[in-house]
């Protein structure tokens, strides 16, 4: 089943963003609510308007496709018209929309151009525009920004959000991207195999996921399986093998439990020389085994035994604090912070 | 409609089949399945030899004129094949212009007449289906395909070898089995050149005419053998290339590279060869039609009689002509796209058997599908047999398929979002029908009416079978004249047969250039 018993209820004007792979059933969702596919079994209200019962084109939703489906043998102009001469708008008010929406997406003077003298970027406002044009009540967004070069997306998410929020209309938005969810959204559905994993802010999801698989698909995770030890001087211990690492205190624990941790890689940090550790951090020895520097930040990869390799990110990018290949480290990660699932993923 | 008249061909055949007793029309019935089968496929053989180089060269390298090439390749399936094999007699019959030239070559050459004279004209009319399916095979193989062979070890012409010519494969087989089919129907050439040897189509439309109306039944016999022959290649294409799907995603244009010197030379005469010697009996006919005939001799004076006979006499002709070929594109295009849109975009079961029934009129060669019908409207409530109306659902039934083919392979490439972001803009899915999907497929549903139109008006097959008093067409005059011998006539005929065929190109060349102007 590609959606199995999915319920979501989103705010009038909330930016709400569907996110998970490929085939988790996000975009089958979303074409669901637009009336592209017939739902086996529930309803969809818009307020309390019963929606799964109409067909698409008297929805009044507003979709904008991932690759764009501009109209090619129509001008800029006639495709952001095109709604509107199909919801009877007068002609004089026609004209006044245009206009505004056009110069909300930055696309004036560029009326009368066909779409294949238009670049990517410039045929993703056409389908934003036209489907603003409409004004209508749910914006409905599929992956708009995944054919876009890297710099574009970044560029063009931001416009998007602020354009939404501006307007006040309720938009469902689905991308496989985490860190565009996590910039852009009101809230996140994380998704995976039909079925929807957990429903929360963007700063809920990722500092409080509720299962292995959501922390592992926002940011990086670090997941290390680690069977509980038992409590000693005060501090809960798991092992993987033979590295010792601290749990934060969890009621229901028992020793023997297999249970996942995760660490999130900027919350690890070098022990750099003179430097004093908290006493609510846990001390590991490693061996750096990778190092990606990436201008603002370093990733390094910290071998802390065979099973365990953890990524850590760090913001040390003085040229003299940078750590080699093959060198001996220090690390330490506060106790507390450290996230743990149980096997059946409730945490 | 097109199942109860094949299913009315094969209750005839075994039928009767089984009352005939003559074991000797047995024979000959084995020896014309043998011909045919032979003579089609050495013709598909020859084709692909002849064809498969020049769609390399003229994809791969820099030959000069190539649009000129291309277009001059179509010319030979626009026009009548028995016309094409009547000029070639000509030329190279028993008592040809140039039978004694070649003789004097020292060449032991009798005459064009024969089983290799009949293969030789089908490889000549029928090989632009190879021609333009393998270049439009080369044209879509990625250039990175081939650069990344070359990168791995193997030199150009193994890298051709073994990287572009299996891609292209399917292209090739697809030219070649309408070759087959198309060769393996045809009436007129055999009819003409084949010196009264048994050929499958010829030989049905014997029966049929000698046993007129009581009992068609010995070619339906043969009939049958036709269409298992014809059902079985095309399902062993099916299967075959079932089993070989290449999607590619052609980023760029393949590399086209330089030829310098003698190979440039060699390769564009070659080119030009091929392409121009098809076209001669054409000329042929063009300059005698100009010429003063009287019955079978012609004489080296310009005049314009023969027009001035066509005219005035076989008026009707060249108007039914028009209209029928009118009428039946018109029906195809009404029953064919909806068909095409329905099997492309909302796939089931019924879209599978669909697919396959429209495919089966292909099938069923032209004086077949005459004889059945006329005996299905023969009697009974719709009684059709010798009003027009027959003619047109004869082509009708022979062409709906090519455009309900070639609709659903243009509507294969048109991105659905458009239609869906159509309907969510407020449209109604009939209006968006209309207002998008069609207008999308405005220019190939014109240029496949426009070739419905051309190869309907120089059809004979089955309105020889078909026609009557009142409703008889060019391409019968055409036939008629050359039967009796009045060469002049029969020219003239095929000259505005031509002409009219080449005007209605022309338009769709210049439509088509415009239109993809400004579509994506």
């Amino acid at each position: 089943m590609a959606v199995n018993n999915v319920s979501l209820e989103i705010e009038k004007g909330e930016f709400f963003t569907l996110l998970g792979p490929s085939g988790c059933g996000k975009t089958t969702l979303l074409r669901c609510v637009a009336g592209f596919v017939d739902i086996q079994q529930g309803q969809i209200f818009f307020g309390d308007r019963r929606m799964d019962t109409i067909p698409t084109h008297r929805r009044g939703v507003g979709m904008v496709f991932q690759n764009y489906a501009v109209f090619p043998h129509l001008s800029v102009q006639d495709n952001v018209k095109y709604g509107l001469k199909a919801h009877n708008v007068p002609a004089a008010e026609q004209v006044k929309r245009v206009k505004k929406v056009l110069s909300m997406v930055h696309m004036e003077g560029l009326e009368e151009r066909l779409p294949n003298q238009l670049s990517g970027g410039q045929l993703q406002r056409v389908a934003i525009a036209r489907v603003l044009a409409i004004e209508p009540e749910v914006l409905l967004m599929d992956e708009p920004l995944s054919n876009l070069d890297a710099k574009l997306r970044v560029e063009t998410r931001g416009e998007i959000r602020a354009l939404q929020q501006s307007l006040g209309i309720t938009t469902i938005y689905v991308t496989h991207d985490q860190e565009e969810a996590l910039s852009i959204s009101d809230r996140i559905a994380v998704m995976n195999q039909g079925v929807v994993c957990q429903v929360a802010r963007p700063w809920e999801i990722y500092s409080a996921p509720k299962d292995a698989f959501v922390a592992g698909f926002i940011g990086a995770a670090n997941l290390i399986p680690v069977e509980v030890a038992g409590a000693r001087e005060g501090v809960l211990i798991g092992s993987c093998g033979q590295v010792s690492l601290a749990l934060p205190p969890q009621d229901g624990l028992e020793p023997g439990e297999q249970i996942k941790m995760a660490l999130r890689p900027e919350l690890i940090q070098i022990l750099y020389q003179g430097e004093t550790i908290p006493p609510t951090h846990w001390i590991l020895a490693g061996r750096v085994t990778r190092v990606e520097y990436l201008g603002n930040m370093i990733k390094y990869e910290v071998s802390v035994a065979d099973r365990v390799k953890l990524m850590v990110l760090s913001y040390h990018t003085d040229p003299s604090q940078l750590r080699k290949l093959g060198e001996e480290v220090r690390i330490h990660y506060p106790i507390n912070r450290a996230m743990l699932f149980q096997e059946d993923q409730k945490a | 409609m097109v199942f109860t008249g094949s299913l009315q061909t094969s209750e005839g055949g075994p039928y009767t089949a089984k009352n005939f007793q003559k074991f000797s029309m047995y024979r000959t019935y084995w020896q014309s399945l043998g011909n045919s089968v032979g003579v089609s496929l050495a013709a598909s053989l020859l084709t692909i030899i002849m064809a498969v180089p020049l769609a390399f060269l003229v994809a791969r390298y820099n030959i000069p004129g190539k649009p000129f090439i291309i277009a001059l390749s179509t010319i030979p399936l626009m026009v009548p094949s028995f016309l094409a094999a009547f000029s070639w007699i000509l030329l190279l019959g028993r008592a040809g212009l140039l039978t004694p030239i070649i003789r004097s070559l020292g060449i032991p050459f009798e005459s064009i007449y024969g089983h290799g004279g009949v293969a030789a004209i089908f490889t000549m009319q029928f090989f632009p289906y190879v021609f333009l399916m393998t270049l439009s095979g080369f044209n879509a193989v990625d250039e990175s395909v081939e650069e990344a062979g070359r990168s791995l070890g193997t030199g150009p012409f193994k890298t051709f070898l073994k990287v572009s010519m299996p891609l292209v494969l399917p292209s090739i087989l697809s030219g070649t089995l309408l070759v087959f089919m198309t060769a393996i129907e045809n009436f007129g050439v055999p009819m003409i050149i084949g010196e009264q040897k048994p050929y499958l189509a010829v030989q049905a439309y014997m029966e049929f005419t000698s046993e007129v109306g009581e009992h068609p039944g010995m070619s339906f016999a043969l009939s049958v053998i036709l269409i298992l022959v014809t059902m079985t290649s095309l399902m062993a294409q099916r299967y075959y290339l079932r089993k070989r799907n290449f999607i590619q995603s052609a980023r760029g244009r393949p590399l086209v590279r330089e030829l310098k010197g003698l190979s440039y030379y060699l390769a564009t005469g070659y080119c030009y060869l091929v392409v121009i010697v098809p076209l001669i009996p054409f000329l042929v006919a063009m300059t005698v039609s100009f010429m003063e005939t009287r019955g079978p001799v012609i004489y080296p004076r310009f005049s314009l009689q023969n027009y001035i006979y066509a005219f005035s006499h076989a008026a009707r002709p060249i108007f039914n002509t028009y209209f029928l070929a009118t009428m039946a594109t018109l029906a195809s295009l009404l029953i064919g796209v909806p068909t095409a849109y329905i099997l492309t975009r909302r796939r089931s079961i019924v879209g599978d058997a669909l697919d396959l029934s429209i495919m089966l009129p292909f099938t069923i060669a032209g004086t077949v599908l005459g004889i059945a019908l006329i005996v299905m409207f023969n009697t009974g409530i719709l009684v059709l047999t010798g009003t027009w109306m027959i003619l047109a659902l004869s082509y009708t039934i022979r062409k709906m398929p090519f455009i309900a083919r070639s609709s659903s392979s243009i509507l294969y490439q048109l991105d659905p979002a458009l239609e869906e972001a159509s309907v969510s803009l407020g449209v109604p899915p009939m209006k968006t029908f209309f207002k998008i999907t069609i207008r999308l497929m405005a220019a190939g549903i014109m240029s496949g009416a426009i070739l419905t139109w051309i190869t309907t008006i120089s059809e004979l097959s089955s309105t020889i079978v078909l026609q009557t008093p009142g409703w008889s067409t060019i391409t019968v005059e055409m036939f008629n004249g050359i039967i009796s011998d009045e060469m002049g006539l029969a020219k003239a005929f095929a000259t505005i047969l031509i002409v009219t065929a080449i005007v209605p190109l022309l338009i769709m060349m210049k439509f088509i250039k415009e239109e993809r102007a400004s579509l994506f």
